[in-house]
């Protein structure tokens, strides 16, 4: 077996797992966790499809083990596909930059002003090596491997993804960008994020990822855990763009401390079926977290997004603006939940989600949930769902705009509400060039 | 290049509602024309089947823009040959802005390719003129498109894009209908200047409901619309008539002729109102 290629087994199994982590040649705690996910993999039963959570997502034509893992095992130098480059664009508005295909980082690079401050941004499986300690503490911490299924074979599998980890004190202005791009099919693709930023710091990651339009089912199965301390500011943006031919299961979660700050931004274009959660918890008082989503559905897609703002502390401040726009025959799901606990009083609690439907055989449902314990906060939560509205389109037409100029502009003006909460350029112009292209497709 | 607009014996509905019942009208270049009436006599149906709003539907007749079936074309290829309407009501459109929207329109109304667009510094000085010419604040321009816009701001707004789009034939439907004086002085002022810009070449449609506009705008020829018909044509001298007798004293002779007409369908006139039958 060589370490400069993809390792690829045969089926899912303890073996599997074993041989991964010698092959990464990773500590015996990691082993040890990988191989208690594995049986809680084992252990637990798929959701079933009366769970609230899963009866709107159906996964009972996934078959897991016509799934080949997909395990980086090392770093294989390459040239960056072209639709790699084109999806990560100009790196000099970047800070660092990580590459990967099919799982296996091919590049990696931080600014030199940053790694002297001690500044850590690599692959995670590199960071298992180089920084044991800090990834052996903060793995794990927010995303638990026992949560369902999935997550245990996320636990038992994972492989690629990023360790950024933030000294206290250090604010990196440019964004560090992921780029993941794949180019096989029928596998399985666990990574998982980590971000850990020390108290008063500041970064933005943006994970962009993409694939090849293949037609074996391919199962992502990511998960995010974002870790901001005491005044720490994080922005998280993920853009996917994966094939039709995969579906994505995801978890994108924030524990935010004292007085910390995350933004995270959630962009779906591609996959023919994403099933993500996005939850922030607000342990910290003064802590705030602003979540972003933007959904561009066509075809068959399948998009189903639960979020959670958990109000844990005091004086803690969520806002949530999630829009879609679904043509043909895609579908959208968003339920999004407010918890304030006990305590969390001077809670302020924002939640709205807006659906714009494009097609007759377009479908988005909006199912917003609150549950409050505390009786001092402010609270407010809503949902649309409209269609282009004729009139909109008429008097841009008097104007003389065509049909489809009139309809795109109205459609960039939708999602201006978020765009215009987006300080960074380069994600603008993705969504811009996403949008485009998706209403030039018949 | 000298303009037409022909309405010919047009008649179209709202829904299950016949509005316009045989409306005859004229305006080419040059030409000032005031259309008044009573509310509910079919004067905004007129202006937006004119631009072919798809909400109201033609039964009958038909319409020449040059010759041309004006009719058969989409809102958008009217508006690029020069057919302009000022909107009494204009929707407003979240998170577009002014600025975007405006640049988009007159590089279509000026023939640049489709996606194409004038370059932004030419379009800022041509806006920055019209915006200072018509006293309008130039902060609109950052705004979304009407959004909470007032009445005046809106009406104010529609004229400012009716002189970015330089129109041959323009529709100013009640622009002065919720307007101050001092506003409807500058609305007037501005369109006296698009006209006199024009070289006196375009023609000009007033939809209102008072006469006070006309003390600004002086029109050629002032149109009374009834019951979707225009019952009477005469000159400016009209309307100041008009405000003296109102619209009573045009229904009673109207309400007269309508009577002789169904008894005889004839050519009838009654004083100042006359009606064929087509």
């Amino acid at each position: 077996m060589s370490d400069t290629q993809p390792v690829v087994t045969s089926a899912l199994s303890r073996a599997a797992v074993e041989r991964h982590s010698a092959a990464a040649g990773e500590p015996v705690w990691l082993l040890e966790r990988r191989l208690q996910a594995w049986e809680a993999f084992v252990r637990l039963a798929p959701p079933a499809a009366t769970d609230e959570e899963w009866r709107r997502t159906d996964l009972s034509a996934l078959d897991l083990d016509a799934l080949q893992p997909l395990l980086a095992a090392g770093v294989r130098k390459a040239t960056p596909p072209a639709p790699l480059m084109r999806l990560v664009g100009d790196p000099a508005a970047a800070a660092g930059l990580h590459l990967a295909v099919d799982g296996t980082p091919i590049q990696s690079w931080l600014a030199a002003e940053l790694v002297r401050s001690g500044v850590v941004f690599a692959p995670l499986g590199e960071a298992v090596r180089t920084h044991a300690d800090l990834v052996r503490e903060y793995l794990g911490s927010v995303v638990r491997d026992d949560e369902n299924k999935y997550r245990a074979l996320h636990g038992a599998l994972w492989s690629g993804g990023t360790f950024l980890y933030v000294p206290d004190g250090v604010e990196v202005d440019l964004p560090l960008v992921s780029g993941t791009w794949l180019d096989r099919d029928g596998v399985l693709l666990s990574p998982h994020t980590l971000i850990v930023a020390g108290e008063q710091s500041r970064v933005t990651l943006v994970e962009l990822s993409a694939s090849r339009e293949a037609d074996a089912r391919t199962l992502i199965n990511h998960a995010v855990e974002l870790i901001p301390k005491p005044g720490a500011r994080i922005r998280y943006v993920n853009l996917e763009d994966w094939g039709r031919n995969v579906w994505e299961l995801g978890v994108v979660r924030t524990l935010a401390q004292r007085d910390s700050t995350v933004h995270t931004l959630m962009v779906a274009f591609g996959a023919g079926l994403v099933k993500t959660n996005v939850e922030s918890r607000l342990v910290g008082p003064g802590a705030t977290s602003e979540m972003l989503g933007v959904m561009f559905g066509d075809g068959a897609q399948h998009f189903d997004y639960h979020t959670l703002q958990e109000h844990v502390a005091p004086s803690t401040t969520s806002d949530l603006l999630y829009k879609g726009a679904f043509k043909d025959r895609a579908r959208s799901i968003f339920a999004g939940l407010i918890r304030a606990d006990y305590g969390a009083q001077k809670t302020n609690a924002f939640q709205l989600n807006r659906n714009l439907i494009l097609s007759d055989g377009a479908r988005a449902d909006s199912m917003p949930k609150l549950e409050i314990m505390a009786n001092d906060l402010r609270c407010t939560h809503g949902a649309s769902t409209s269609r282009l509205n004729e009139d909109q389109i008429f008097y841009l037409m008097s104007r003389a705009l065509p049909r489809a100029t009139a309809v795109r502009m109205m459609i960039d003006g939708f999602f201006a509400e978020i765009f215009d909460r987006i300080p960074l350029d380069m994600v603008r112009e993705r969504l811009s060039r996403a949008i485009e292209r998706k209403m030039a497709e018949a | 290049m000298s303009a037409e607009l022909l309405i010919k014996n047009l008649w179209a509905q709202v829904e299950d509602k016949v509005i316009l019942k045989g409306a005859n009208l004229a305006v080419r270049s040059g030409e000032i024309h005031a259309l008044m009436g009573p509310n509910g006599s079919g004067k905004t149906t007129l202006a937006h089947v004119l631009m072919g709003n798809p909400f109201y539907q033609v039964i009958k007749g038909e319409v020449l823009y040059n010759n041309e079936d004006l009719l058969a074309m989409a809102p958008d290829d009217r508006a690029r040959k020069g057919l302009f309407i000022a909107f009494q009501y204009p929707v407003s459109i979240p998170g577009v802005t002014m600025a975007s929207f405006l640049r988009t329109a007159v590089s279509a109304r000026r023939g640049y390719e489709k996606d194409h667009l004038m370059s932004l510094a030419e379009f800022q000085k041509l806006a920055r003129a019209k915006v200072e010419e018509l006293q309008v604040d130039p902060a609109v321009l950052g705004r979304y498109v009407n959004e909470g816009f007032s009445g005046g701001e809106k009406k104010r707004a529609e004229i400012l894009q009716m002189a970015l789009l330089e129109p041959e034939i323009a529709i100013m439907d009640e622009t002065d209908s919720g307007l101050d004086v001092d506003a409807v002085k500058i609305v007037a002022a501005g369109v006296n200047r698009m006209y006199e810009a024009s070289g006196k070449k375009m023609g000009v449609l007033v939809i209102t409901h008072y006469p006070r506009i006309l003390k600004y705008i002086k029109p050629t020829r002032v149109h009374v619309m009834f019951d979707g018909r225009i019952v009477t044509s005469g000159d400016a001298d009209l309307a100041e008539e008009l405000d003296q007798i109102g619209y009573d004293g045009i229904r009673a002779q109207y309400e007269r002729v309508a009577a002789e007409v169904v008894g005889e369908g004839e050519v009838r006139s009654a004083g100042k109102v006359f009606w064929v039958q087509h």
